[in-house]
């Protein structure tokens, strides 16, 4: 029984598609498997399956990374269940580094898709988002739909997740430069600059308001990180470069949502091994921002309970709670918290729209939980969850209005 | 990896549908695994979610002559949750309703699935709580809570998770339904509660559980005390029982482990300190007073540097937070822990202590300490890496050492992981063969063909007294 041949797996060559980004095989192994991330995993909560776990996604990881298993169709499911939330990464005491882990991982489960599907993929998220004109001319198409009442005959899957565009919105001007001081580069971002230009228009108030010269940077300029995290590590390279070179000058570089300041934040890890890019992706990653670590000084007002929504990629990874409240205090709100410790909403960049039943679940706890938190409006920063959250109260019925805190400004 | 055929995989797809059975090769693979370090082979799993689709499934698997091995989370630290040769698992994850609160008993029904801190949650509002608090206490089900009869930081004032069961409903291997206890204080009959908590899914699969729920106490206040050795501490944690104090949780953590969890907690441990003691009081105001009064005062006579009173309910939580997240953090360390669970007497806790760390010294290994000092539980850690072969020769050896140490003492092999699968082959150094033989007899009552978690607990030949001794390694039949 001592013999050794029963205590080890049969392990082999990792299953990794060589040239292609994977999990690195120190983070895979830092999982102890204690299961502390469990609770904390909406996808587990909601299905009780290992397989909708962090854990046993870090272990699919491995059985690849030991050659026990492949990148199927089965593996490619459990990351693709996965919001990437990374309330995981929070919890976990061992530092599993999760958030990484599963954007890899995807890249693996992308470049194995079957050649069709990867170029529809590939279409949506590398190539429309790379492509401003693109964007607006998809949103201009939306705000028609929803105007005209034509989306009636989409399927209700595309009603219930698309942002809900006014026509009002997509004519609303966006000062191209505000204020005085060091420069504050503000990222326009890909769907914030189509579906919530009031929003886009309010964060230059609020730069400018926070003692900054607010130039706007270039319209529909997305930061990549949704494509970094439905595995197209590639063109979200791409996109980092063309932001990177767009921001070199400024002092700062603000971003109005979570999804776009966390990602930001680590251009400089993902361009690495770029020889011309690494350092110049560095620099301009360390002066990132989220809207919210300025000193801002909204428009103080009467404004009551405001229920808070924090979006994941505050929360996880740039470990940033208070400064939510403290912009709610600020405005004259009394922060409300929402009881339902802080889960996703089910939005997680283009989550709703691939995984429309799990996002509807837990769209619709989101929901129920804003109800009853008793508030009126509740704040997020996040277009994302703020499209999510609006979709979800308008289903059950729910008198509650979403709005970005900069609106206060 | 064994598979069952098909032909029986859609009798349970008739009972659960095809969602809830889980076949492919990578979902096997997970559920091959629990908390411990130990792999074993799944055949199928099953997600039942009511005690109708257990009872049926347990039916068909007794009628296809299938081995079951029930699970809850799979945090289980023995290897109890992980199924040899290809076992059905069946998951009751998903049973995760809270049935009825009965606030004056109290009490309440809760399915097996809800996790340990989501009663206390559901209850807090009437001031009640669950006690026993296993430090995985978020993570962990009540279902596997009473199959390993878990104990916890606050069990040592409160009592294991036995004193916290009041009734069962448990399914039989057969299909059979059967209501042990309830929320009366003495039901009618044998009382076969004790028998089935800490059963660790050999005997039934635990599908309803009456809890009973304790009052909050008015004050509680929470002590981090620092020595200057782990001598030192050891006699101040004798010393205080010694006096008659009982404190509600009394926790010791060394220089190695502190520093791993205070990598992940920011709680300003002293990082420096050779041992910590958390030591929490509740009451009355006034007793709280006297008790933390006594408990320091022994504390610095046995030589403690430091006493520092958590200011607040948020430093309160912090602390424990630190003590509960101990296990998880050791992978700052080293990729992976081999953990034992003895219980040694509180009077003879410094010379085991000292004798572990002799051990880790012989065989070159980190060996770390976390654990719940004031009844003598011990948790000594093995850091390692599970790919350096000669690493994991070193552990298991150590390991074995270890159990010899604290049985020598007339400590016991598990405090309250359990013995599942990991401890199962170091039985025999603690009950003679009749013994085992009577344990063997009583499980067979409720499970006579041995389809239940099989070869779990009790080593092979348990029965008929040809045990073979073979501790020190991995069972057959599974893998690191
Ligand atoms: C970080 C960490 C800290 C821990 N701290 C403690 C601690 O302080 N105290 C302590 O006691 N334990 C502790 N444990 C061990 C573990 O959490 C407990 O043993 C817990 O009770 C297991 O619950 P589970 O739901 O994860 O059960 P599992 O691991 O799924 O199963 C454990 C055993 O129970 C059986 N079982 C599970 N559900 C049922 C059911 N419904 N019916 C019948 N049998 C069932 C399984 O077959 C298995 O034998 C810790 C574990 C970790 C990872
Ligand atoms: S990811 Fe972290 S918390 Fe989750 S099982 Fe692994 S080590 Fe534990
Ligand atoms: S990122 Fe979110 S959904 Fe994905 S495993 Fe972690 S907690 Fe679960």
């Amino acid at each position: 029984m001592s013999d050794e041949g029963h205590m080890i797996p049969p392990r082999g060559a990792p299953n990794w598609l060589p040239g292609v980004m994977a999990p690195a095989e120190e983070d895979v192994v830092s999982c102890v498997s204690c299961g502390l991330c469990l609770p904390h995993c909406p996808t587990f909560r909601v299905t009780g399956r290992e397989t909708a776990s962090p854990r046993g996604r870090i272990f699919a990881m491995r059985a690849v990374m030991e050659g026990r298993a492949e990148v199927d169709d089965e593996f490619a499911t459990m990351m693709d269940e996965c919001l990437a939330c990374r309330a995981c990464e929070t919890a976990c005491p061992s530092g599993v580094p999760f958030g990484r882990m599963v954007e890899a991982a995807r890249a693996q489960v992308e470049a194995r898709r079957p050649l069709p599907e990867r170029t529809a993929r590939r279409l949506g998220i590398g190539w429309v988002l790379a492509r401003p004109w693109a964007i607006a001319a998809m949103g201009a198409g939306l705000a028609l739909s929803q105007a005209t009442r034509l989306e009636r005959l989409l399927p209700a899957r595309f009603s219930r997740t698309a942002p809900r565009v006014g026509l009002r919105q997509l004519l609303t001007r966006v000062p191209d430069e505000l204020g005085e001081g060091p420069t504050a580069c503000v990222l326009t971002g890909c769907v914030m600059d189509v579906a919530s230009r009031d929003v886009q228009a309010a964060t230059m108030r609020a730069v400018a308001g926070a003692g900054f010269r607010a130039v706007r940077g270039q319209a529909r300029g997305c930061c990549g990180a949704l494509a970094m995290h439905h595995g197209h590590p590639e063109a979200a390279k791409e996109m980092a470069r063309q932001r990177i070179a767009e921001f070199e000058g400024a002092d700062v570089v603000v971003a109005n949502a979570a999804g776009c300041s966390n990602h930001m934040k680590t251009w400089g890890h993902l361009l690495a091994d770029d020889p011309e890019w690494g350092a110049r992706a560095a620099k301009v990653a360390a002066r990132v921002r989220d809207l919210l670590e300025l000193d801002l000084h909204p428009i103080p007002g009467e404004r009551g309970a405001v229920a808070v929504h924090d979006a994941c990629h505050h929360v996880n990874g740039q470990d940033m709670r208070g400064p939510l409240r403290e912009v709610l205090r600020r405005a004259g709100a009394r922060p409300v918290e929402i009881p339902d410790d802080g889960r996703c909403c089910g939005a997680a960049g283009l989550y709703s729209v691939l995984q429309p039943e799990l996002s509807g679940e837990l769209r619709t706890q989101k929901a129920r939980a804003i109800a009853a938190s008793g508030a009126t409006v509740v704040a997020c920063a996040n277009p994302g969850c703020a499209i999510q959250i609006a979709n979800g109260l308008r289903e059950i019925g729910a008198p509650v209005r979403v709005v970005h805190p900069a609106e206060y400004s | 990896m064994a598979t069952i055929p098909l032909s029986a995989v859609d009798r349970f797809r008739d009972i659960l549908g095809t969602d809830r059975v889980l076949e492919q090769h990578t979902e096997r693979l997970l559920y091959g695994k629990d908390g411990s370090i130990a792999e074993g082979d799944c055949g199928l799993v099953l997600l039942c979610e009511t005690t109708d689709e257990v009872s049926a499934c347990m039916r068909a698997a007794h009628e296809l002559g299938l081995p079951v091995v029930p699970r809850g989370s799979g945090t289980g630290l023995a290897g109890g949750a992980i199924p040899l040769d290809g076992s059905v698992v069946l998951s009751v994850a998903r049973m995760r309703r809270v049935i009825s609160v009965d606030p004056e008993t109290p009490c309440a029904w809760v399915e097996p699935g809800v996790l340990n801190l989501d009663v206390t949650t559901g209850v807090r509002h009437l001031g009640l709580h669950y006690a026993p608090d296993p430090s995985s206490q978020a993570a962990c089900s009540i279902g596997g809570n009473v199959a390993t009869n878990a104990g916890g930081p606050h069990c040592l004032a409160s009592g294991v998770t036995s004193q916290h069961i009041l009734g069962m409903e448990i399914v039989l291997p057969d299909g059979e339904v059967l209501t042990v206890g309830g929320p009366a204080p003495d039901p009618p009959g044998y009382d076969l509660r004790g028998f089935i908590v800490g059963g660790e899914g050999t005997l039934g699969v635990v599908t309803k559980v009456c809890v009973r729920l304790m009052r909050d106490a008015p004050t509680v206040t929470t002590l981090l005390v620092d020595f200057p050795s782990v001598t030192s501490a050891g006699a101040a944690v004798r010393d205080v029982i010694a006096e008659g104090v009982i404190p509600a949780a009394m926790e010791m953590m060394d220089r190695t482990m502190v520093r791993a969890v205070e990598q992940f907690v920011h709680a300003g441990l002293p990082v420096d300190s050779a041992a910590l003691l958390l030591v929490e009081v509740d009451g009355t105001p006034a007793q709280v007073a006297d008790q933390a009064a006594a408990v320091e005062r022994i504390c610095r006579d046995s030589g403690a540097a430091s006493v520092r009173t958590a200011r607040d309910e948020a430093e309160r939580a912090l602390f424990w937070k630190a003590r509960k997240n101990a296990f998880g953090a050791v992978a700052r360390i080293a990729p992976n822990y081999y953990l034992h669970d003895c219980v040694v007497p509180r009077t003879r806790l410094v010379e085991v202590l000292e004798n572990i760390a002799a051990i880790g010294e012989r065989h070159g290994l980190i060996i770390m300490n976390v654990f719940h000092a004031g009844d003598g539980n011990l948790h000594p850690l093995i850091a390692f890496d599970r790919r350096d072969p000669v690493q994991v020769e070193k552990v298991f050896a150590a390991g074995k050492d270890i159990i010899e140490a604290c049985v020598a003492v007339g400590g016991t092999l598990s405090g309250e992981h359990g013995i599942g699968l990991e401890k199962r082959d170091y039985m025999p150094l603690q009950f003679a063969p009749l013994d085992l033989d009577a344990q063997c007899r009583a499980r067979e009552a409720f499970d006579p063909d041995g389809r239940l978690n099989p070869r779990k607990v009790l080593p092979a030949g348990a029965k008929c007294g040809e045990l073979i001794l073979d501790a020190g390694s991995l069972p057959e039949g599974t893998w690191l």
